[in-house]
């Protein structure tokens, strides 16, 4: 499952640029699942058919990046966020574009205050002399996502982009498992969460499901100094009740503890006070679809490097496995 | 029933905003003796039909959401102190020394602690305490605790609606249980009625997140035109006197770029023919309402906003007058059995 992991959290795709990942994942599952297609959003459709329910299990294929507003005659890049990043995080840290070009992110240090640094005050240096160079490497709009190695160590990975791969390398391991049951499980790869939620949405209303499950990464309580909350890593996947975006179906929420309970798997339950996942654009779609969530306690969300502990994954894919028989 | 009886009623019931379904048997209820049917939806919104006698009926949606504002359980600790954060919006100022109802396995009464003064060194004495800062106890030890309340569990508070001067009722909930109760007041009104077209009124959860269930109620029901009940702010001391309207002077209907300014200066028009009392609420922006999903639900509905002036908004002694609840009854069931269809 490491192996899985790193391929999908080293494959290139920030918001609205996601093919890379969706064909990574099409190579994985070809064969495996009964259709695979892609709708107008960019969402990969991947179809185990079936007589009883219809399920979606969505994990967002996009990771966070920047993108080029503007380039310099010196050839420094000014930039912007392509969604949620902290300016203090990401000083020093290097960047990628899709092309293999490497920058790294610097402010202006005549600024008084660095940790009221905006984007505005940051740029991108990719060891370009003139406009005219930077210009042979990188366009303005072109994204570019964190560099950062994926690694496990003491039972626990180290990555850019586990928001939300480490969502999708469940969802292409459950799938490869193949559960058993008449239920049509949709395996929805998701775009553009980091911006709005966006793909979620035409895929829900295309797919008209009778539930639907968000898998992505939470927030925990159990770090030096961070703010209280009930998760901690290893404990075991979560099961949501509400974030910023959706209050989990009673009904969804029930059947995943009772999944849990049952094959006597450990779950923590989510309360998270920031942030949203898929299951906030999916639940309002068209007259309404039961949708919860379960996700996977992170670290360092939205950084260079996203730490999970490896048991929380694999008992995220068992509770899956037997929550989608409901 | 009378409608003083019938908000206080529909304000001593919990509803807290994504698990109204507490409540949605009682509401479905009260709707079932004046409707054809009545619907409940996958996420709870209890909606009352009534039928019209057009041979080519329209549809009329009434929305008015009856989640209230409450607390969700994000600890327990040790000592059996539970943690809490805001699920809805909640001002930490106004939530000391509260009874509250925490809905876990059962209901458990409990009480938001407040420090005695006497134990407030002077240099906190003037300071806010932060919602973080606050527990709620309900009388029991850590491991007490943990088999009957869960991280994720609702908290409401308890403070059923009282009977003041001057027909004046002050409780919790009062947003938006006043509007469910306006939608009743439509279903008694219509009694009297001829009415061509088919009503729905819907009483709609998760309001207080994000206008969740109007978003599926409007999809559900096709309406050509829509009402939206809620509250909008009572005149009080030290607040702007054009975004608050006096309680007892009538119902409040919303003039904006929203709203259909036909069916809005239409209302206005019956509202004065009729001699219901009214107030006019300019509203610039999507109005923070229901009305904001009306108006781009499927083709666009023109959706009409009716408000009920309520004071101290999302506290526990929100504050109306039942005259203005009876004032939006009627004119909103006037309004539909006289409609004039494009």
């Amino acid at each position: 499952m490491f192996d899985l992991i790193k391929t999908l959290a080293q494959t290139f795709g920030p918001s609205g640029c996601e093919k890379k990942v969706a064909d990574t994942i099409t190579g994985l599952l070809k064969g495996k699942v009964d259709e695979i297609r892609t709708d107008a959003m960019g969402n990969l459709i991947c179809v185990k058919k079936g007589t009883g329910k219809k399920i979606i299990l969505a994990a967002h294929m996009d990771e966070i990046g920047i993108i080029v507003s503007y380039i310099d005659d010196k050839g420094f890049l000014r930039f912007s966020n392509v969604g949620g990043l902290p300016p203090l995080i990401i000083l020093g840290q290097r960047v990628v574009f899709e092309n293999g070009t490497v920058g790294v992110i610097w402010y202006e240090e005549n600024i008084d205050n660095v940790k009221n640094t905006k984007l505005e005050k940051m740029f991108i240096d990719i060891g370009a002399k003139s406009r005219a160079e930077a210009e042979k490497l990188v366009k303005v709009g072109d994204m570019a996502v964190f560099v950062g190695d994926t690694i496990e160590q003491n039972g626990r990975i180290i990555s850019k982009a586990l928001d939300d791969r480490i969502g999708c390398a469940i969802l292409v391991q459950l799938a490869l498992n193949a559960p058993k049951t008449d239920n049509e499980i949709y395996y929805v790869f998701t775009t553009q969460e980091e911006v709005g939620l966006r793909g979620a949405k035409t895929a829900a209303f295309g797919i008209m499901p009778d539930m639907a499950l968000a898998i992505d990464v939470c927030d925990m309580g159990d770090m030096p100094g961070c703010k209280p909350m009930a998760v901690s890593l290893g404990e075991g996947p979560t099961v949501k009740i509400k974030d910023r975006s959706v209050i989990a179906h009673p009904e969804v929420k029930d059947a995943l503890i009772k999944a849990a309970t049952k094959k006597k798997i450990p779950y923590q339950l989510e309360v998270m006070l920031e942030g949203g996942t898929d299951a906030g654009s999916i639940h309002i779609t068209a007259g309404g679809i039961p949708s919860g969530g379960v996700s996977i306690p992170t670290r360092f969300i939205h950084d260079a490097a996203e730490m999970v502990d490896m048991k929380d994954v694999e008992n995220a894919v068992k509770l899956l496995a037997e929550f989608v028989k409901a | 029933m009378e409608c003083s009886e019938l908000l206080k009623k529909l304000g001593s019931m919990s509803a807290v905003a994504g698990r109204e379904n507490r409540a949605t048997q009682r509401i479905a209820e009260l709707f079932g003796e004046y409707c054809d049917e009545v619907r409940v939806d996958a996420f709870y919104n209890v909606i009352g039909i009534k039928k019209g006698k057009g041979q080519n009926p329209g549809s009329v949606l009434v929305t008015a959401h009856y989640d209230e504002i409450g607390l969700i359980v994000t600890g327990i600790e040790e000592s059996g102190f539970l943690k809490f954060a805001p699920n809805g919006g909640v001002d930490p100022k106004a939530i000391g020394a509260m009874p509250v109802l925490v809905h876990g396995k059962e209901d458990l009464f409990g009480v938001i602690g407040t420090k005695p003064p006497h134990l407030i060194p002077p240099e906190e004495a003037d300071k806010a305490i932060k919602m973080e800062d606050m527990r709620i106890d309900i009388g029991l030890d850590g491991e007490k605790a943990r088999e009957l309340v869960s991280v994720g569990d609702m908290v409401s508070f308890v403070n059923p609606a009282q009977e003041l001067m001057n027909n004046r009722l002050a409780g919790k909930s009062m947003d938006n249980r006043s509007g469910v109760a306006a939608l009743v007041e439509i279903l008694k009104e219509l009694k009297k009625l001829n009415h061509e077209d088919d009503v729905y009124v819907a009483a709609t959860v998760q309001e207080e997140l994000g206008l969740i269930g109007a978003f599926t109620a409007t999809y559900n029901i096709k309406a050509d035109l829509g009402i939206v009940i809620d509250v909008c702010h009572g005149d009080m001391p030290d607040c702007p006197s054009d975004e608050t309207f006096p309680l007892g002077k009538g119902v409040a209907i919303a003039v904006g770029p929203i709203l259909s300014s036909k069916h809005t200066k239409a209302c206005i028009k019956l509202a004065k023919s009729e001699r219901i009392p009214y107030q006019i609420d300019p509203e610039t922006g999507d109005t923070g309402t229901e009305a904001a999903v009306h108006a781009i639900a499927r083709e666009g509905i023109p959706v009409v906003l009716l408000s009920i002036p309520a004071k101290y908004m999302h506290t526990s002694v929100e504050m109306v007058c039942v005259d203005d609840v009876i004032a939006t009854g009627r004119l909103a069931a006037r309004y539909i059995a006289g409609r004039v269809k494009d």
